[in-house]
């Protein structure tokens, strides 16, 4: 027993073993390397966590968007502002009538001017129609009394509502210093919180007023369907074609009208002032909305669409522009060149990507946007659809130096992608006959069509990220492009995602739902992002051809 | 005397013929990019140009490159146009005050003057970025070559990298208003500034970096550690000097990237106008915490919020001749630092 426990006790390390064993450590018991990881491991932690505070920080910002779009929405809806919208929407539809029949009238006097009447014999062969096109104007009068009526009531309402929001959040904060307070400022607090009252509103009595206007609606719409059947049958006629057919065109629309009318009617009947507003609800008006209006005194509408088309349509024409460019100087360069072009073009192109975009607008203003229009307004150019422009500064002017900046993305990616192929596939082809073209056509972009394709897509992630060029350069009409135009819409000013965060950030008050607004964009961007790189990435792992 | 084979050779066939065009046409549309560029650089050179540099003596227009922005007042006296920045307009006014009673005097806001407030802003800017990125950068590089080992957290990270180096640059300026601006509260500054444009490039930093890290051969590592070095010992005499000129090109292209960029300061960093230098603050941390003017912003806004004309244009063109060359400057050097490096280390 004695023997076995002496044995067990640890002895003293001879001195030589002691001095001959590795030190653990000069630091905390760690060695240098050990250090050094650490070092290196936490720098990379720090990485880490910069990358996630942006995804956090951005998101942080715009996921309140929802709740607070809710509340916007709700109080459009409660206040009546969403009852009165239906008849507006139908009021505004009519006076596009008048527009038409003023379009007709024009036309119609440039053509009585041509056949040489004097401009006092062309209004007065035209006081006929000008009678009839104000019988048109009047006959909506009533709509629009009742129109200005609960327009009035509406904002009044929305008004009356802010201000009862303004008057309690000034109580609350007043309570909240009341605890700290000395006796005597306490007191001062107490008499002043005495006379913040916020008004309760009791939105159902005060739109009730509103909804009692809808008998009186009916009849004006009976009215109005009589009025416009008169019209209708009393529809003055030129002794011109084309004119005739645009009249006839007309009356038919007219008579359409009343049916419109006693639907949004019907709309204003059932419409549910109390109906709550659903998240859903809040994020689809932004995912789905047609207007960007902010600082309005009826309504702001945060709807994504038209900044969202502005960026696809400059998107695809700089692409159209960039892919055959970028592509063909790749194709060249790696295929035809001699060596000595190569080594000239290729940093050459590569040193385009640093010009810096802000300069790229400057010159797009300065020098661009006029020599474009000049080119629009020759008189050869005629034919094409949209020339010439009228304005300066449109999507096709952005567009073309986005494609400048995307060009050299695009062609180094291609240029890599095609330098990649294995020689021994042009070797085969070109040994079985077939020219370089075949060889270029049929076997080399083929085969590296893959980075191809996420060379077009990088090109089209920096062509959608980029702000300054659309800022200086698109024109920024906050607008779904009229797509009808045709090859037209290209020369229309628009406005786009990145445009808005730009213009608009520096404005707007910290927290307020505009704020959260342009940070949904920038999430919206990210995302937009995410998914290019994310098929980028995709596409060349999926269709990457073995290299050996 | 023609030969039937002669002509084969002499008329090409349709096969040829196409070739020849399509060549041709990708001929025609390379040198119809390297054109739209020449005419940038021409036209910005041309007319800027001939802002920054005299016929006589000293040969560069030094009254704009060393002084601040001022209005330009333009006004026609007894007949003769004359156009004065506003410090000389009011000389001349207190002078001259019964003689420009009634002058109709025109102004143009930051057209006088000069750009060097801007010039010292776009410098503090890009030192202070670079640095914080180069040293997080390179550093989460060494460690992503060197130690980490493959698993699923570190190909998250690769992803999230990749991923973040396409973010459009007006996202990021998002995120420094929302984080360091209002969420720090450290308002429109430097240190936002700095902070927003290294986290920009950070991604293109470590990719790269990484991936000059990676082309060093295995060999240089295990020949060093079979001697005896330590981790440490072979990553600072084995792989760093060789993976060097990778690292420098990347951050020289890095560099000409902050300082082209506009969108991420425009909110964190960049006043329109601010009177005093940046070295003229009461505590020296007042320093990190003032915005500055840069040259990026200050295109931005003579090219948007000034009227196009000719009393504007020097202004407009001067900048813009400034800070395209500068960055040039700055991208050519990377290219040529890249062909150079690259035939000095070849394995």
């Amino acid at each position: 027993m004695a023997e076995t426990a002496t044995a067990a006790r640890p002895t003293r390390l001879p001195t030589s073993e002691a001095l001959l064993r590795r030190q653990r450590g000069w630091f905390f018991g760690l060695s240098g390397d050990r250090v050094a990881k650490v070092v290196f491991q936490s720098n990379a932690a720090i990485s880490i966590l910069v990358l996630a505070l942006i995804t956090f920080t951005i998101f942080r910002d715009a996921v309140g968007f929802v709740p607070q779009n809710r509340q916007n929405l709700e109080i459009y809806r409660l206040a009546g502002l969403e009852f009165t919208d239906h008849l507006r929407r139908e009021v505004e539809d009519y006076s596009a009538f008048n527009r038409y029949l003023g379009a007709i009238r024009s036309d119609r006097f440039a053509q009585l001017q041509r056949s040489g009447l004097s401009i006092a014999a062309a209004q007065a062969q035209l006081a006929d129609f000008d009678a009839y096109a104000n019988r048109v104007a009047d006959a909506i009068s009533a709509h629009e009394t009742i129109l200005g009526t609960l327009t009035d009531t509406a904002t009044s309402l929305k008004e009356r509502q802010k201000v009862a929001q303004d008057t309690a959040h000034a109580r609350a904060d007043l309570e909240r210093a009341l605890p700290t307070a000395t006796p005597a400022h306490a007191a001062e607090l107490r008499r002043q919180i005495e006379t913040l009252v916020p008004e309760t509103i009791n939105f159902r009595t005060e739109v009730q007023a509103m909804k009692d206007q809808l008998p009186e609606m009916k009849t004006a719409n009976t009215a109005l369907a009589a009025t416009l059947a008169d019209l209708a049958a009393h529809a003055p006629r030129f002794s011109d074609a084309a004119l005739d057919a645009r009249l006839a065109h007309f009356t038919e629309l007219m008579q359409q009208f009343p049916a419109q009318l006693a639907a949004a009617t019907k709309r204003m009947e059932t419409w549910d002032q109390l109906k709550p507003v659903s998240f859903a609800e809040s994020l689809t008006a932004f995912a789905f909305g047609r207007d960007w209006i902010t600082a309005s005194f009826w309504q702001d509408w945060y709807g994504i669409l038209p900044l969202f088309f502005g960026s696809l349509l400059i998107s695809i024409i700089a692409l159209a522009i960039a892919i055959p460019l970028g592509i063909a100087a790749a194709v060249y360069v790696n295929q035809v060149a001699r060596p000595v072009e190569q080594r000239f073009i290729k940093p050459t192109i590569e040193f385009v990507s640093a010009i810096p975009s802000v300069v790229l607008g400057f010159f797009g203003i300065a020098v661009l946007g006029e020599s474009l229009r000049k080119l629009s307004q020759l008189p050869a150019l005629d034919w094409v659809p949209g020339f010439p422009f009228s304005e300066r500064l449109n999507a096709t002017t952005a567009a073309c130096l986005l494609a400048l900046m995307a060009v050299p993305t695009i062609f180094s990616l291609a240029e890599d992608a095609i330098n990649n192929v294995p020689r021994s596939f042009k070797e085969a082809s070109l040994a079985l006959g077939s020219t370089r073209l075949q060889t270029i056509v049929h076997i080399i972009i083929p085969s590296a069509l893959s980075g191809i394709m996420a060379a077009i897509l990088l090109g089209l992630g920096r062509v959608i990220g980029e702000t300054m060029v659309v800022l200086l350069c698109a024109g920024n009409r906050i607008q779904i492009p009229d797509f009808t135009a045709g090859i037209g819409t290209a020369f229309q000013p628009v406005h786009t995602m990145t445009g808005i965060i730009a213009q608009e950030m520096g404005e707007v008050v910290r927290g307020s739902l505009h704020y959260r607004a342009l940070f949904m964009v920038g999430v919206l961007l990210f995302l937009i992002s995410l998914l290019i790189n994310w098929l980028a990435q995709k596409i060349v792992r999926r269709y990457r051809i073995a290299a050996s | 005397m023609t030969q039937p084979s002669d002509r084969l050779f002499t008329q090409p066939t349709f096969a040829k013929r196409a070739e020849a065009t399509v060549f041709w046409l990708l001929r025609a549309a390379t040198y119809f990019v390297l054109l739209c560029a020449a005419v940038i650089f021409l036209d910005i050179g041309v007319k800027g140009g001939a802002v920054i540099f005299k016929t006589h003596a000293p040969f560069i227009n030094t009254t704009f490159l060393t002084e601040s922005p001022e209005t330009l007042n333009v006004f026609e006296l007894h007949g003769e146009k004359r156009q004065m920045g506003d410090r000389d307009f009011r000389a001349f006014k207190a002078e001259h005050a019964a003689e420009l009673k009634d002058v109709r005097v025109e102004t143009y806001v930051y057209s006088a003057g000069g750009i060097f407030p801007n010039i010292v802003g776009t410098v503090l800017l890009v030192v202070g970025s670079m640095t914080i990125a180069l040293v997080l950068g390179v550093i989460s590089a060494i460690y992503l070559s060197e130690y980490a080992t493959d698993g699923p957290f570190i190909r998250f990270l690769r992803l999230a990298i990749v991923n973040l180096a396409g973010v459009p640059s007006i996202v990021y300026g998002l995120f420094g208003f929302g984080l360091f601006v209002i969420g720090l509260n450290m308002g429109v500054s430097l240190l936002a500034g700095w902070l927003t444009l290294a986290f920009m490039v950070l991604p293109i930093i470590i990719t790269a970096s990484e991936e000059a890290l990676r082309a060093v051969p295995k060999g240089y590592r295990e020949g060093s550690l079979a001697l005896g070095a330590t981790k440490l010992q072979t990553i600072f005499t084995n792989v760093l000097p060789y993976a060097l000129p990778g690292i420098l090109t990347s951050s020289v292209l890095s560099i000409a990237r902050v300082a082209g960029e506009t969108a991420p300061i425009m909110f964190t960093a960049a006043f329109v106008v601010r009177d005093e230098m940046p070295w003229q603050v009461k505590h020296a941390i007042d320093f990190v915490f003032q915005g500055v003017m840069a040259l990026p912003y200050h295109i931005y806004v003579v090219a948007s919020k000034i009227p196009q004309n000719d009393y504007t244009r020097d202004v407009q063109y001067g900048t813009a001749f400034v800070f395209l060359f500068t960055v040039a400057a700055i991208a050519a050097t990377s290219v040529v630092l890249r062909v150079r490096l690259r035939k000095k280390y070849k394995w």
